[in-house]
């Protein structure tokens, strides 16, 4: 059986494997050694050795853009987990029992749908949406539903509350996939164990605290791993929502919409470089602590 | 007190009126939240342009129309979009199928030295902040005569769609029993034949999961095709965005955009709304 087995291997695997040494390795690279570089964009370039990260740590927009990414990291996942946990619990145990199983609320089917609706959607296109709901007139959504006697909210216009507004966007286009990812998590564990606990007088509150959320602790660091990741990314909805370039006031300034300004308006790719390796460090180190932080020893 | 809640559970899982009123109104409401922006996206859209700019809400079009959608359709480069979108996301989406149930199958039926090195790798890649390799992408396909081309933009979306796709697959083909393959070998079948007469049907419901949500991926993306592309060669999404910057205020005829470039998705997702949402968290869940 052995026999004939590295020809598939090697031909199976050399396609994938080619792609990802020239757009990933590769990229990353050149990504490095650009960030040593004072290349504009155009033309050439002369290596400055540390020139660009010296520049970064007195740059006060960069401390700025990575305060933006850390309270994000922080606070985004939390409420996502939180938000999407309660609702697969709901959806799955959260209703009556029948039959000695416990089953989701009336109208489960119709809720994992519309949760997961904003998830099909292109940021693009959620961004565009949430420019008209946050419209600072009263032709706004928000501002047409507010009471009349209250003055227009300006939303992404006003510096104190532009990033949480971008904050809300991003939950909610997400929660709908963590939902289902809980859902799916909680479906493989066994019935039996809620009718045990249940038979104990478990109450609701128990059955998730000491049943559901340690089962699932694995997806939970899935999904911690993942919001993670989307907390260091936001550039398209920076993008397209922010007032400003990042504004107003550089109020809601981040990294990966930092790496955009310097490469592409400021013409300081070599600046931008530099950025990019911040935040790939960054991210690797977040990846690596979430994964190490709350690992627990397999019980299998 | 205690006594009676506690019989009261025995017959049905902690539950009491109080808890179901709670979780019913919590969900009503919660899916309202979630689902009224979709709904004013498109009320706005059937809203002529007095109605969209009026200070008082309507919250259903007084005098519905349906211009928005036509002077959409109209506007420079839509067509274009929309053909463009369809040929980088299919060429991206039939090529990660290709190979990547390809490296799926040698993942999940070949014991080979560097296995868990290649898994690894896989996995990593969805960890990378894709800005942070915009710049390099982008002189890479310069370099190769590929920026401003649908092909360029297809080879980046195979990267970008090829982890997931392996991870998935991988997963589908594990649970295809090894028994199989080995029946179907004494019977005499080559190994070729195995894969290509027993899994590849087997997977079936993996290649439609991870084909549509790669559909989505491909078509939903907008960052790569807008910075390595111009607009007659960019997909809906940046044509909608360069209308968004282009013409602040028409909302109306901007929200219809935005509904014709969800409707493939939309309408996919309705299609196969079950196997989406296995397909896409399988790789997840198992991780």
């Amino acid at each position: 059986m052995r026999h004939g087995k590295y020809p598939f291997i090697i031909g199976f695997l050399v396609v994938p494997l080619a792609l990802y040494l020239v757009f990933v390795v590769g990229a990353y690279l050149q990504m490095f050694q650009l960030s040593f570089t004072d290349w504009s964009g155009f033309g050439g370039f002369h290596y400055v050795g540390f020139d660009n990260f010296v520049k970064l740590m007195e740059d006060p927009v960069f401390w700025i853009a990575l305060r933006h990414n850390l309270y994000i990291l922080i606070a985004m996942p939390i409420v996502t987990i939180a938000i999407a946990l309660f609702f697969a619990f709901l959806l799955n145990v959260g209703g009556k029992s029948r039959g000695g199983t416990t089953q989701g609320v009336r109208g489960s089917k119709a809720y994992r749908i519309i949760f997961f609706f904003p998830q099909l959607l292109a940021l693009a296109i959620v961004a565009v949406i949430f420019g008209r709901v946050f419209g600072p007139d009263r032709s706004g959504m928000l501002n047409g539903l507010f009471p009349d006697s209250w003055s227009p909210w300006l939303f992404l216009a006003d510096e104190r509350w532009a990033l949480l507004c971008i904050a809300v966007v991003l939950i909610w286009q997400q929660i709908g996939f963590y939902v289902v990812l809980f859902s799916a998590g909680m479906g493989s564990i066994g019935q039996e164990i809620y009718e045990a606990a249940a038979l104990d007088g478990a109450t609701k509150v128990t059955l998730f605290f000491r049943i559901t959320l340690p089962l699932l602790w694995d997806t939970l660091q899935v999904a911690w791993v993942y919001l993670g990741i989307a907390a260091f990314d936001l550039f398209a909805l920076v993008n397209i929502m922010s007032v400003n370039k990042g504004g107003p006031n550089n109020a809601t300034q981040v990294l990966s919409y930092q790496i955009y300004l310097n490469a592409f308006q400021n013409s300081q790719a070599g600046y931008a470089s530099a950025i990019g390796v911040v935040l790939f460090f960054l991210t690797l180190t977040f990846a690596a602590l979430t994964l190490r932080v709350t690992r627990r020893d397999a019980v299998a | 007190m205690a006594a009676a809640r506690q019989d009261d559970q025995v017959l049905t899982v902690g539950r009491s009126r109080l808890g179901t009123i709670f979780a019913n109104t919590g969900g009503v409401l919660f899916a309202l939240v979630m689902i009224f922006p979709v709904y004013w996206v498109l009320n706005t859209a059937l809203k002529p342009r007095d109605e969209v700019m009026s200070f008082r809400p309507y919250f259903v079009p007084a005098h519905p129309t349906l211009d928005n959608f036509s002077s959409a359709i109209k506007a420079e480069n839509f067509v274009e979009g929309l053909i463009n979108g369809l040929v980088i996301t299919l060429l991206a989406v039939a090529a990660a199928l290709v190979v990547g149930f390809l490296a799926a199958l040698a993942i999940a039926r070949f014991a080979f030295y560097g296995r868990k090195a290649i898994i690894l790798v896989i996995l990593c890649v969805q960890l990378v902040p894709l800005l942070a390799l915009i710049i390099p992408l982008f002189l890479m396909l310069q370099k190769a005569n590929l920026t401003n081309s649908l092909i360029g933009v297809s080879l980046v979306y195979l990267m970008l769609l090829l982890p997931y796709t392996v991870w998935t697959l991988r997963g589908f083909i594990a649970g295809i029993p090894k028994e199989l393959d080995e029946a179907a070998m004494i019977d005499g079948c080559t190994r070729a034949q195995v894969f290509w007469k027993i899994i590849l049907p087997l997977t079936g419901p993996g290649l439609v999961a991870t084909a549509v949500y790669g559909f989505i991926q491909a078509w939903n993306e907008f960052i790569i095709v807008n910075t390595l592309n111009s607009p007659a060669k960019q997909n809906l999404m940046a044509w909608l965005l360069q209308n968004q910057t282009e013409r602040g205020t028409a909302w109306g005829p901007l929200m219809a955009g935005a509904i014709i470039t969800s409707l493939p998705v939309v309408i996919f997702f309705l299609l196969i709304q079950r196997n989406i949402a296995t397909g896409l968290t399988a790789g997840a869940v198992k991780g």
